[in-house]
């Protein structure tokens, strides 16, 4: 009896003592960070790079797990297929083309055709040789009919300017002449028009001829080796071997790889909670948090306090903007789906430029860097990417935070406080609400909009600050804009191939959710691909500050932060050296110290 | 008791179609569909791509031709595929996870059991006694505390601080195979274990105290330990069928919940089970995957309740059923 009752004893302290534990292991594990801090002068970064070992990255959520190049959708799958596949060039820090799987190209005087040689004893992961023929085959099943119904998403982006795609896209002939395969080691891509993101288009993960040359395009995303660990074929560095769904996937070194054995045997991405993340680099089970969240900046401190833990912070390609709606679409239009910008019903108040530069200079963006993103980003003035080399912050107009100036454009252009209740009214005396929608899912973004409230009622303008609607939701209203939106939240990742803002801002884009029409920024965003001025990068360049400033004066969004990425790995991970686009960068080179 | 098993089955079929029509209905309603979260991810695909994939996959069809559609396939045993997970079968997604959930459940329904029954008794025998304000105490924290705080606060001290046990998913490698699979598993289930049966185990807790002490308050314990029997057959024989059969409906139900319900703490512990799959689908509008789910853990909760009542008749031989 008397043991019993001990027994029950105990398990009643061990619950009791598990709050207590709690508070105590706090201070202890304090106490435990501080020691290393202090200790950790020498990161073993030097040396020589040493072969073997196996390191682990943490990523938040599990890939959906389609391992195919032509097929996946998320950044997760990337962090796969960034090790395991590889195209025929990539981009360096400037984010100019440099060769990869292709050793050197040339390109025709007007830019409709590049002739590509590859490097010569490229092994898949099963042994068989790279040749043209695996490229051919790559951008021809994007080609294929049926692509897109099986799911596939990439052609707008690299097939569509092909030679002959939309004969072959909709089966109306057999034959695929936009890519030939000269001989084993020479390709040439063959466009409809001179090409302006010629070394772009050409680079697109390459997958295997071998393996899925008899796949029909519609089985291709159920495949084995799309699917299945073992059986994912590619030319990359690593090989993916191993996977635990949703919880771990191991990649392992291909020994044969091209350029050089891998220094790594194993590199092992785990789906961790990102509440727990840093505890688990803190404790050593975790060697580096990569893409696509990375450190969330409220913790920096905390990960920089960490003595083996060594951070790095770029800036990232995307932006946070407050979108105008300038026009909204008529009933019909939206009903069928089109974008006419003739139709368009202009949004009283949010059309007129003068009122759109107010609430610019109304918020203070420095003040949102410093404090959301502790500051770990940067304002921005253009709706480019800041790594390009189109980006032109001097042709911007900078809108620095000038309260005053904000209220004088306010009444000059006629929204006054007639009836001295604190808030202007229209310039034909009615009251005058603005409403601002965001959606849920980005904490920061949610925590940005009563701020941006605050500040604009500051200068007298009544915001209705709407319930936050969850995406999905939200998305669908933003986009059939037959509504009566105003202000809208949103944030745009842009890809790293080119900087053309075309897709996001042109007055027919279906991105272009502010409505925007302009006259000037339609002409000189066509300039600027127009052949063959536009092959000279310079020229382009010249016509897209051109366009910065039309955007940036006009105003059909103003851009709330560009947030930094925040990198972690422990000290003894070496040679990691993270590209403006993406941290796995040529991890056959990173090594650890033991 | 057979024929009553039968009838009951019989009257599943009729509340299982018209859960999916309801699920089926709720889900078409909510605004947005699988694509349209997809295009706001990556502003390079043009838009057309989606419009394409939609009339492909028949989401511009009226609600009646999807509905029918799915049905007919369903009724062969066929969910379709994810619109999320691009181009998986529902039925292998759920698979994996399925066999999750009823680990961590069985799991975490043991661990309650074991520890919630005997102190519930302790403390009905020896009322006001430390030990027994000690699990009242305890009883009441553990109701109050949400999920996934206590989850958070078992990973930082029995893991990250103590290295005890695992913080984050099921297996600590894809390469363990055999006996190690299962203590491997056994071991990872622990800290998602404790943290899903807290509010469980605090709750069996009270309703076996206020059961047994019910019971032992009666007449026929009365005359049992009057004809001098001893305290412990009087407790095993006399008390505890009486007090278990609350305790036996509150697991019929509970087997439902533990599958459904274990959302925020798989989600923390990184577990992958139905839970935060039924989410992620719910969230992105996948709706195969989400009427599959919702099928499976409405048949689950019916036959939970079925279970519940035979057991009923067990242990109480007054119910019969016919």
């Amino acid at each position: 009896m008397l043991k019993k009752k001990w027994l029950l004893f105990f398990v009643l302290m061990l619950s009791v003592g598990f709050v207590l534990a709690a508070c105590n292991e706090d201070d202890s594990s304090k106490e435990k960070e501080n020691k290393t801090q202090a200790e950790g002068g020498d990161d073993g970064a030097s040396g020589e790079p040493q072969k073997g070992g196996t390191i682990t990255g943490a990523m938040d959520t599990a890939p959906a797990g389609v391992f195919n190049p032509i097929f996946y959708e998320e950044s997760y799958e990337a962090n796969i297929l960034d090790f395991t596949h590889e195209s025929l060039v990539s981009q360096n820090k400037e984010l100019e083309f440099e060769p990869h799987l292709a050793k050197e190209w040339e390109i025709n005087e007007d830019q409709t055709e590049i002739t590509l040689k590859l490097e010569e004893g490229v092994k898949w992961h099963d042994g068989e040789e790279f040749t043209a023929d695996d490229v051919v085959f790559t951008y021809k099943a994007m080609s294929t009919p049926g692509y897109i119904e099986a799911g596939g998403i990439r052609s707008s982006e690299y097939a569509e300017r092909l030679l002959g795609y939309e004969e072959f896209s909709k089966g109306e002939t057999d034959e695929f002449e936009g890519v030939v395969a000269e001989d084993d080691y020479t390709v040439t891509f063959k466009f409809t028009e001179p090409n302006v993101t010629i070394l772009k288009d050409v680079g697109f993960s390459i997958i295997p001829e071998h393996i899925f040359g008899e796949v029909p395009i519609d089985e291709m995303p159920e495949h084995p080796a799309t699917l299945n660990p073992g059986e994912v074929i590619g030319t990359g560095p690593f090989k993916f071997t191993e996977m635990l769904e949703r919880e771990q996937y191991v990649l392992e070194k291909h020994a044969d790889y091209w350029k050089q054995e891998p220094y790594l045997d194993k590199i092992v991405w785990r789906v961790v909670d990102q509440s727990v993340m840093l505890g688990l680099l803190e404790s050593e089970e975790i060697d580096f948090i990569a893409d696509p969240s990375g450190v969330p900046a409220p913790d920096y401190e905390t990960a920089s306090g960490i003595g083996h833990v060594e951070i790095i912070e770029q800036p990232d390609f995307g932006y946070q903007l407050m979108g105008f709606k300038i026009n909204h679409r008529k009933d019909a239009d939206v009903e069928a789906g089109k974008i006419e910008p003739d139709n368009w019903v202009p949004n009283e108040d949010m059309s007129e430029q003068k009122v759109r530069q107010a609430m610019a200079y109304a918020i203070d963006r420095e003040a949102l860097v410093d404090n959301l993103l502790y500051g770990h980003g940067s304002v921005i003035n253009a709706p480019i990417a800041q790594q390009f080399w189109a980006y032109d912050e001097g042709a911007a107009t900078k809108y620095e935070f000038d309260p005053e100036k904000a209220k004088a454009l306010l009444d000059e252009a006629g929204y006054k406080d007639t009836n001295d209740d604190g808030f202007r009214e229209t310039p034909d005396g009615k009251e005058w609400v603005v409403n601002l929608n965001y959606p849920t899912g980005n904490k920061l973004r949610e925590d940005s909009a009563p701020i941006l409230e605050k500040f604009l009622e500051d200068v007298g303008i009544n915001i209705d600050l709407r319930q936050p609607k969850e995406m999905t939701a939200y998305q669908e209203e933003l986009e059939k804009d037959n509504s009566d939106w105003d202000l809208y939240l949103l944030g745009w990742s842009l890809g790293s191939g080119d900087p053309d803002p075309v897709g996001l801002w042109n007055a027919t884009a279906p991105y272009n959710y502010s409505r925007w029409n302009n006259e000037e920024s339609e002409k000189l965003l066509k300039e600027a691909v127009k052949t063959p001025e536009a092959f000279e990068q310079e020229y382009r360049a010249k016509k897209y500050s051109e366009w910065q400033s039309v955007f940036s004066e006009d105003l059909p969004a103003l851009l709330l932060y560009a947030q930094n990425k925040i990198y972690a790995h422990n000290k003894r991970l070496n040679g990691i050296n993270p590209m403006p686009y993406s941290y796995n960068n040529e991890p056959e080179n990173w090594w650890v110290s033991e | 008791m057979y024929k009553y098993i039968i009838r009951r089955i019989l009257v599943f079929i009729p509340m299982l179609f018209a859960l999916t029509i309801i699920v089926f209905g709720l889900a078409q309603l909510a605004p947005g569909d699988a694509l349209s979260g997809k295009s706001l991810a990556d502003p390079n695909v043009d838009p057309e791509i989606y419009e394409q994939q939609r009339e492909a996959l028949g989401l511009n069809d009226p609600i009646y031709v999807q509905y029918w559609n799915w049905i007919s396939s369903a009724a062969q045993g066929d969910f379709g595929n994810s619109l999320i997970f691009n181009g998986r079968s529902v039925m292998e997604l759920i698979e994996a996870r399925f066999a999750n959930t009823l680990y961590l459940g069985l799991f975490s329904l043991a661990i309650t059991i074991i520890v919630a029954i005997p102190i519930g008794i302790y403390s009905a025998r020896k009322p006001y006694s430390m030990l027994d304000y000690g699990a009242t105490g305890f009883g009441f924290l553990g109701l109050a505390i949400p999920n996934f705080f206590f989850g958070l606060i078992a990973i930082y001290v029995f893991s990250i601080n103590l290295g005890w046990f695992p913080s984050q998913g099921t297996l600590s490698s894809p390469g363990v195979s055999g006996f190690d699979a299962f203590t491997d598993r056994i071991h990872h289930m622990v800290l998602p274990g404790i943290t899903l049966g807290l509010a469980g185990t605090a709750t069996y807790m009270r309703y076996m105290r206020s059961e047994v002490l019910d019971v032992l308050g009666s007449d026929y314990i009365r005359t049992a330990k009057a004809k001098g029997m001893s305290e412990r057959n009087v407790l095993y024989k006399h008390t505890l069928r009486n007090a278990l059969i609350p305790i036996i409906t509150l697991m019929g139900f509970e087997i439902g919940v533990l599958l459904s319900g274990a959302v925020i703490t798989e989600q923390v512990f990184q577990y992958p089970g139905l839970g935060t799959l039924f989410l992620s689908s719910v969230m992105n509008r996948d709706f195969p995957v989400v009427m599959a789910i919702a099928l499976i853990l409405g048949i689950l909760i019916l036959i939970g309740n079925l279970i519940a009542d035979i057991l009923y008749s067990i242990v109480d031989p007054r119910i019969r059923y016919d």
